[in-house]
């Protein structure tokens, strides 16, 4: 962002607020048509793997190879259908709604480190940022469920406010881990870290109780199976966004998938990495003695390896969805407050004593 | 105690409960592939005895009505005037509306002309659509003309006329001459003593 803000002072010749807003405009422009375009090919993985897992083809037709443009399609479609708005519904909060639960992953995205120095905001409270503006879909949600004045919707939101509070706990409990060992709540920090020492998962068997926490919690908060019960298609018709259609409804649906990606790649850059490749040292590929690669290719090469890892995880989101059935609530409940909280704070004790000792696979 | 070990005993059973199951639906992905086929452009393989549409081999077919009467919803009507033993076919329809397909009508059949094929697609715009006709012809073909005049030239005495002859086909047949016939049995008989 800074660089790009004195790119534009320095070559454009862009002045004070002008040079902000135009980088502002490339930041969030770029980031928007990376969003729309990853959740077009992750739902078209969704149903591939979805359908091979269930021994099925999935689309096949749309686009001449395995159904590639289904998703394109199916946008296409959502685009031209036509703005229903039940006469019943709060028009004011039934319309921003959706706005505000894509705002709030959307944020998410703005720390997320995509490769050395390739962030759009480099805070040192990143990680803080992260829970706090993942909080922000909440209300969207419970305002999509209010405005809708429909029960199904309403019960969907209600649902939907008692898990992610619920899990909130688990999933900060479990952020905290790695910025224990690392001391810092910066998201580039980690990678760094992970770069000169290694994976943090194999820090200490504590650290990995940390990322399954984390991941189930993680769940949980992406509203995945088997968490979704503010969606609960059997029970709900479709929870909260029931009543929705067209370009409104394929917004929760962006914001869906977009916040699978952010607790993926919070999962790949805090536990696994980052975009740093294991036992390579990335920074030394630039001198000419050894790769003599440019920044842009050495930064390319770590999207692409912040991308593998994030759709492992991706992967792996997807594969617990079709293998395990939705939770009643209160399992949801008991599996948040007697199980993963609990355990989130043993992680952290844990890890606080091994820290002090200096014990764990790697000391640091 | 027992509270304690149901709750170790619960995170044990959910950690290896979901690996079983993640291993099965991994195995899927893997190594299972689709048992799904593109419907329009490929099918399933059907069973050799499935009872689809009908087929009917006209040239066998003698219009004895047995299949229409072993119908229990009568959807089989059938037409035809009958030359002596060639047919002169008006209609041999099934209406797919009514039709259950039971397989009745085909063991009656003495001459084994009426078959089921294991073509299944029924859908159709248009209602008069399904009812369909099993004829491959109607009315009468040339050589059908050409057996009827022959066995009349045969009751008449006379040489059988070639097959320019009867070019133009004639209506009617009806009007055997009853001596001739009787004469034709005879001669028939004769020959097979």
């Amino acid at each position: 962002m800074e660089t790009l803000i004195g790119v534009f002072e320095q070559q454009l010749g862009l002045e004070g607020v002008w040079a902000l807003s135009a980088a502002y405009s490339v930041c969030i422009g770029s980031l928007l048509g990376f969003i729309t375009v990853y959740a077009m090919f992750a739902i078209w993985m969704e149903r591939k793997v979805a359908a091979h897992m269930q021994v099925r083809m999935g689309p096949m037709e749309t686009g001449a190879w395995h159904g590639w443009a289904q998703s394109i399609a199916d946008a296409v479609k959502l685009l031209f259908k036509e703005d229903i708005i039940p006469s019943q519904s709060n028009k004011v909060m039934f319309w921003i709604a959706p706005a505000v639960v894509f705002c709030g992953v959307f944020a998410g995205f703005i720390v997320i480190p995509f490769a050395l120095g390739l962030q759009i905001a480099d805070l040192n409270l990143g990680i803080f940022f992260l829970i706090s503006i993942a909080s922000i879909e909440v209300i969207g949600v419970i305002m999509a469920g209010w405005a809708s004045n429909s029960k199904y919707s309403l019960f969907g939101a209600i649902r939907e406010a008692a898990q992610v509070v619920s899990y909130e706990i688990p999933t900060a409990t479990a952020l905290l881990v790695p910025i224990l060992v690392v001391g810092s709540f910066r998201l580039d920090d980690f990678n760094l870290w992970q770069e000169a020492n290694g994976w943090l998962i194999f820090h200490s068997p504590w650290m990995m109780l940390a990322g399954l926490v984390f991941f189930i919690s993680s769940l949980a908060g992406c509203k995945r199976a088997p968490f979704d019960l503010p969606e609960a298609e059997s029970e709900l018709v479709s929870g909260f966004h029931t009543e929705y259609s067209g370009m409104r409804f394929s917004f929760f649906f962006l914001e869906e998938y977009a916040s699978m990606f952010v607790a993926s790649a919070v999962m790949a850059t805090l536990w696994f990495g980052g975009w740093t490749i294991p036992f390579v040292d990335m920074s030394t590929w630039t001198d000419p003695d050894s790769f003599g690669l440019s920044d842009v290719a050495v930064t390319s090469i770590g999207i692409v390896v912040l991308l593998a890892k994030t759709f492992f995880f991706i992967f792996v989101q997807m594969w617990l969805r079709w293998t395990l059935p939705r939770l009643r609530v209160d399992q949801v409940m008991t599996l948040g407050y007697k199980y993963l909280v609990p355990w989130g704070f043993v992680a952290l004790v844990m890890t606080a004593i091994f820290k002090y000792y200096g014990w764990g696979w790697f000391p640091n | 105690m027992g509270a304690v070990r149901d709750y170790f005993g619960n995170i044990a059973s959910a950690l290896t409960t979901t690996a079983k199951g993640m291993s099965v639906t991994l195995h899927h992905f893997r190594n299972e592939p689709p048992i799904t086929v593109q419907y329009p452009f490929e099918r399933m393989n059907i069973p050799d005895r499935y009872r689809g549409l009908h087929i009917l081999e006209q040239d066998k077919c003698i219009d004895c009505h047995l299949c229409a009467k072993a119908c229990p919803v009568d959807c089989i009507e059938i037409e035809a005037i009958h030359h002596g033993r060639t047919l002169e076919w008006k209609k041999f329809t099934i209406d797919y509306k009514k039709c259950i397909f039971c397989e009745f009508c085909i063991p009656p059949c003495p001459v084994d002309c009426i078959h089921m094929t294991t073509e299944y697609e029924l859908a159709t715009d248009n209602v008069d659509d399904m009812t369909e006709d099993l004829l491959s012809w109607t009315g009468l073909r040339p050589e059908d003309q050409f057996a009827i005049e022959a066995s009349e030239a045969k009751k008449a005495g006379k040489a059988a006329p070639t097959k320019a002859a009867t070019a133009a086909p004639e209506g009617g047949g009806d009007d055997d001459d009853k001596a001739a016939k009787i004469a034709a049995i005879k001669a028939r008989m004769a020959k097979k003593s």
